[in-house]
């Protein structure tokens, strides 16, 4: 893996979309990009996906099952205890079920983004550049050892030609 | 498919990113205004005022406050309501206008969502004081205890409000601040304050904001606020079922449940009305909490307030259709005519009548009418939960027992202490914190400035 990245950096949205598809048209690599914004329609173009939502369903349901079995548990096997001729596994048990469903999920949820992302916090980050943030955007190709100067060539010849402000490269490792 | 483009142009003034960010974040580098601080100080106020309350409920006792036997739950219960109420405005716009991709939303969501956490925080108070003896309150928490071990009655409303209510306060909270990270990040980037960069940057999470990081993002807003969604709804049914699973004349209905929740996010948005109208003067936001924001809002108060008004109108019905004579009397005897009945006709007129005005134009564009009115729907949600409360608890089955409920100084206290608490609350969101969500803005800048050349397009 190399350290530098080729960054081309814009100022509208559409046109870095059009940007992207000249690049993979000529089989270049979009390794990532940098919006102030969510874009729609970018991570098709990239083939990015998440599991999230399965997690999320994962968590769900063994919340849901956890609390049954404690409901089930402290009422009936536990300390049984009769009022008003009502059953001990009641079917309101459903109500605590259904909240608590909810809040596992959405704890469990907002972890898993942050272990995910790597995010915590205080955590000091350095931007190739800051302005994405604010209202730039940015192309980011990552620049081979093995690539030659044809092909860098074309890199550079492609991003200028799609309208970018800017290109430039950059030895900033945002992943870390 | 959805013609999610009806309302137009929703960022006036041709805005470019650049203008966004600063807008929104220059109330936070300003110099603190002169409002805030003499709003901090009465809000201060009232606060200590309220703790003094709190103090001498805990010290002497339940007995400081106006109940009696019979009215057994006074301002504590009517005020909790109230509170959690305006905590609907929150999710309700963030989620139910997400969900229906109102993009309109995006100015108001941040704002609202601040508000419910707020809102909450005070109507927590409630429970908590009303227990008497507040030290036994781990009492609540499911241990495994030497009294047994004895459970909780996991049948008990009570008990699911604790839940539901601790749950939406913590998924309210999640969900606001996910949606902050992105802003966090656009001032640590762009401050020149090493003391904000600092901070911001602890807040931000070290967020970047490229492809996948926005992905997530999403994602994860979505599948929060989804779960959200069916939470606003549980919470205030259960609310009501603190009220309906009881048999106490005017409490013991079906319709409750959702008679509540319309009731809560009718309250919640009235407030949002409230509160956008003060930050946009202030903020001088006119061209993001532009009028045509407030016109959607109007409108939608407008609806619900003919619900409201259905629901007034069927519990009546339901009392003599009923032909339960505890029913008619409470209803007729004791709402309608009778000791209380100048909080229910004011419930009636400012849920049912005054809202309805805004069906003339005229008075949807008057900020000033809006704004009054709005104040008009906050009034009328506290006498609604008045009336449930005192009204059906005053006169019940057995005359000899009949007693008049007054609030004592001690309970005015409380009262006026959870509301310091809110304006201190939203007094240091409107300081430190971005009000509208930039990033959410910028998302919806293009597409609706430039909305002549998309119905150009459409044709």
């Amino acid at each position: 893996m190399s350290n530098t990245n080729i960054i081309a950096v814009y100022e509208d949205e559409q046109v870095l979309l059009k940007a992207i598809d000249s690049l993979q048209s000529n089989d270049v690599k979009v390794k990532d990009v940098f919006s102030p914004f969510p874009i729609h329609g970018i991570w098709d173009k990239l083939k990015q996906t998440t599991r999230l939502p399965y997690a999320t369903f994962i968590y769900g349901a063994i919340g849901a099952g956890l609390v049954f079995a404690f409901l089930y548990w402290t009422s009936v096997v536990n300390y049984p205890l009769k009022f008003g001729g009502k059953p001990l596994n009641t079917l309101s048990f459903i109500i605590i079920m259904f909240v608590l469903t909810i809040n596992i999920g959405t704890l469990l949820t907002f972890l898993t983004y942050f272990i995910r992302e790597k995010m915590y916090p205080g955590k000091k980050v350095e931007m190739p550049v800051p302005r994405t943030t604010n209202d730039q955007f940015a192309i980011v190709i990552e620049k081979d050892a093995d690539m030659n100067e044809d092909q860098l060539k074309k890199i550079n010849s492609l991003l200028n030609d799609s309208g970018a402000i800017e290109v430039k490269e950059s030895t900033v490792n945002y992943e870390a | 498919m959805y013609n999610t483009r009806v309302r137009g142009i929703l960022i006036q003034g041709n805005k470019s990113y650049q203008d966004v960010s600063r807008d929104i974040i220059k109330p936070l580098n300003d110099k603190t205004p002169m409002w805030w601080w003499i709003t901090a100080f009465l809000a201060t106020g009232a606060l200590f005022w309220g703790v003094w309350g709190f103090y001498n409920t805990i010290t002497v006792g339940i007995g400081t406050w106006g109940l009696n036997n019979n009215v057994a739950w006074g301002w504590a219960i009517i005020n909790f309501v109230w509170w959690i109420g305006i905590g609907h405005a929150g999710t309700a716009f963030s989620i139910f206008l997400l969900i229906l991709r109102q993009k309109w939303r995006t100015s108001i969501n941040r704002a609202a969502e601040a508000m419910t956490i707020f809102a909450v925080m005070a109507a927590g108070l409630f429970p908590l004081i009303h227990m008497g003896r507040i030290w036994d309150g781990f009492f609540i928490f499911p241990y495994w205890n030497t009294r047994g071990p004895l459970w909780d009655n996991f049948n008990s409303p009570l008990f699911w409000d604790v839940v539901a209510i601790s749950t939406y306060f913590m998924a309210s909270f999640v969900f606001w601040y996910i949606g902050m990270i992105p802003d966090f990040a656009t001032i640590r980037e762009r401050t020149t304050s090493a003391v904000k960069k600092k901070v911001y940057g602890a807040l931000s999470f070290g967020w970047i904001g490229n492809a996948r990081g926005w992905l997530r993002f999403e994602t994860a807003a979505l599948l929060l606020g989804g779960m959200a969604a069916p939470l606003v709804v549980s919470v205030h049914s259960i609310v009501s079922m603190d009220f309906s699973v009881s048999v106490v004349p005017g409490w013991h209905t079906t319709i409750f449940p959702p008679y509540f929740v319309v009731g809560a996010i009718f309250s919640g948005f009235g407030m949002v009305l409230t509160l956008m109208i003060v930050m946009r003067k202030l903020y001088k936001f006119k061209d993001y909490v532009t009028d045509g924001h407030l016109d959607a809002i109007a409108r939608i108060l407008t609806f619900i307030s003919l619900i409201m008004g259905t629901a007034y109108l069927t519990e009546l019905f339901m009392a003599w259709y009923s032909g339960s004579e505890y029913e008619m009397f409470t209803f007729m005897k004791n709402r309608v005519t009778g000791e209380y009945k100048y909080a229910f006709w004011t419930m009636l007129t400012c849920n049912a009548i005054i809202p309805q005005f805004f069906w003339f134009k005229k008075i949807r564009k008057n900020i000033t009418m809006v704004f009054i009115m709005s104040l008009f729907i906050n009034l009328g949600m506290w006498f609604e939960r008045y009336v449930i409360v005192v009204t059906s608890l005053s006169r019940d089955f057995l005359p000899a027992t009949w007693a008049t409920y007054q609030p004592t100084i001690t309970e005015i206290a409380v009262f006026s202490g959870t509301i310091g608490l809110f304006i201190l609350g939203v007094l240091a969101f409107f300081r430190f914190v971005p009000t509208i969500a930039i990033s959410e803005v910028k998302g919806v800048l293009k597409e609706t400035t430039t909305l002549k050349s998309f119905t150009d397009e459409q044709h």
